[in-house]
């Protein structure tokens, strides 16, 4: 009863120096928690804070997943880059390969024919951007770029390779004509 | 009037091997390679001039793009940077203010920089009276270090401090801008073999990522207002892309008046309109892909006028390892001019202000092609 009294004597006295009060159960508090027990407020105040913690759980498990989708997209873009690694090195051991047939020509025809000169040049300027696209794809998994930016570079090594690919098929030919 | 620009690359080369120091130069190898491929046949008293300890001063009275390189390796690295480290931006200096240019990916950008910043201080000191050898040696440091830049994102907008850790880091060849949905793609330099393909795969990912970006009728933005040159036949390569086969690309002729000529080749084409945009700093390659394109109409070109350098430059391994680098020939566009000391006239001219504002010429860009007359 006393408790009481003092309750209202507190209250009157907030009331006369004009601060506010409320039952809402988010401003929480001695003085809005009994306050509420009569209100019925704080049943309310127990259903948003059972509201809350499922939210919380649920951005949780939110982050879990994101967490996992994120680990699939790098082990995913690990495993594309270790593809797109196989298919390089399978283009630089076809480089190699015309390297020695072009070395072959050269002994051949001699190497002041200028068929062999140029084929010898546009190959080592093949070799010299089959070592570069080697560095390129070395650094994209060694360097801080961003998610995207690394799956972007990925795509442009890969249509770099692709473009490498066609002068090694063009100098095959040069080749072959040569050696008919 | 010219905006006078300096840019600076503040990566970090890391350049192993030997230094780019001058050293003893096979001097007469050098006399003999310019009295007879030069394109500007120099006078023989220069010839007779030029000293191994002071080759590239020299060399630059009679060729201002002739470079003497120590060994074949540097003058390779000069040209197709391999890895860097720093905090991913280029250093420019405008009119007494200190700019950075950030790259997509790099560790400036992913702090929070955005495209364009305008630096203020670097660990505390104010940039006042700075030079840019110090601006950059504040800049650059090894992988792992700090670095506090205060900047702000324009001369009226509130200054911010960011602290950077510098990185190992490769920019990509082509720069797909943010927003992706915009279309923007940023173009700083022609590198052989490599600018084509990576814009085609720059094309195909806008398309998976950003599709109404990559619709027909969208244009295509190319930022070329930092690119400052390149590989002659990529940017060939790459005008032969947005034209169709056997439209001329232009030549290249060399002393004596011998010209070879070009056009583009069959094979994949890219459609969809385009829009370059350009400034001072947008040379060389650069500037012959962008006067190709504008002179078959295949490209609006928004900006400024470019830096007017259409001559192409070859390296030539001397007997002791070392390479030099000079003018060959002169690059001409379709309609048998070069560019050099004129440069490229935009279709459509912007003031300084706009000119480093993405924004502003993406909505001329926009406009332009939408033909709503922009004046």
């Amino acid at each position: 009863m006393r408790r009481v009294t003092l309750m209202v004597a507190v209250m009157g006295s907030l009331g006369l120096v004009g601060c506010a009060t409320s039952t809402d159960p988010r401003e929480g508090g001695l003085l809005g928690g009994i306050q509420g027990m009569s209100t019925g407020a704080y049943d309310q105040r127990v259903q948003e804070r059972e509201d809350r913690l499922e939210q919380l759980r649920q951005t949780q498990r939110e982050l879990q997943t994101e967490r996992e989708d994120l680990e699939a997209r790098k082990a995913r873009q690990s495993r594309e880059v270790a593809l797109e690694r196989e298919r390089l090195a399978a283009l630089d051991r076809d480089v190699t390969g015309l390297s020695r047939q072009v070395e072959g020509l050269s002994a051949r025809h001699g190497e002041d024919d200028a068929r062999v000169k140029e084929l010898q040049t546009r190959l080592d300027d093949l070799q010299g951007r089959m070592q570069s696209q080697q560095s390129a794809l070395d650094a994209l998994e060694g360097t801080g770029m961003g998610d995207t930016e690394t799956d972007l570079r990925r795509r442009q090594l890969e249509e770099q390779r692709n473009a490498l690919r066609e002068e090694f098929d063009l100098l095959m030919e040069l080749s072959l004509d040569l050696a008919r | 009037m010219r905006r006078v620009a300096l840019a600076l690359l503040v990566l970090g080369l890391i350049v192993p091997g030997p230094a780019l120091t001058e050293a003893a130069a096979p001097l007469d190898e050098i006399r003999q390679l310019l009295r007879q491929h030069l394109y500007e046949a120099p006078p023989e008293s220069v010839l007779a001039g030029l000293r191994a300890g002071h080759l590239n001063a020299d060399l630059a009275s009679v060729d201002p793009y002739a470079r003497h390189f120590p060994d074949r390796e540097a003058a390779r690295l000069d040209r197709d940077a391999p890895t860097w480290t720093g905090i991913g931006a280029d250093l420019q200096l405008e009119s007494g203010q200190v700019w950075l240019q950030t790259y997509q990916g790099g560790p400036a950008k992913r702090a929070g920089l955005p495209d364009r910043a305008r630096l203020l201080e670097i660990d505390g000191q104010s940039l006042t009276d700075w030079q840019a050898d110090a601006l950059m040696n504040a800049l650059r440091g090894e992988a792992g270090s700090r670095v506090e830049l205060t900047w702000q994102e324009s001369a009226a907008g509130p200054k911010r401090r960011t602290v950077l850790t510098r990185e190992p880091f490769r920019p990509l060849d082509v720069e797909l801008v943010e927003p992706w949905d915009r279309g923007v793609v940023r173009v700083r330099d022609f590198l052989a073999g490599r600018t084509r393909p990576a814009l085609m795969a720059t094309w195909d990912f806008l398309d998976r990522v950003s599709p109404e970006a990559s619709d027909a009728d969208t244009p295509l933005v190319m930022d070329l207002r930092h690119a400052g040159g390149g590989d002659l036949h990529e940017a060939l390569d790459l005008a032969g892309l947005f034209l169709p086969p056997g439209a001329s690309l232009g030549g290249v002729m060399a002393r004596g008046g011998e010209i070879r000529s070009f056009s583009a080749p069959e094979g994949a084409k890219l459609s969809m309109p385009l829009v370059l945009l350009v400034g001072p700093q947008t040379a060389s390659a650069a500037e012959v892909f962008a006067g190709i394109l504008q002179h078959h109409g295949r490209a609006r070109l928004v900006g400024q006028p470019t830096f007017g350098k259409c001559s192409s430059q070859t390296d030539r391994r001397l007997s002791d390892g070392s390479v030099l680098r000079f003018t060959n020939r002169e690059v001409l566009l379709p309609d048998g001019q070069s560019c050099s000391g004129r440069g490229l006239r935009p279709d459509v001219e912007v003031g300084d202000a706009v000119l480093s504002d993405l924004q502003r010429l993406m909505s001329l860009a926009m406009a332009l092609e939408a033909g709503r007359g922009v004046q």
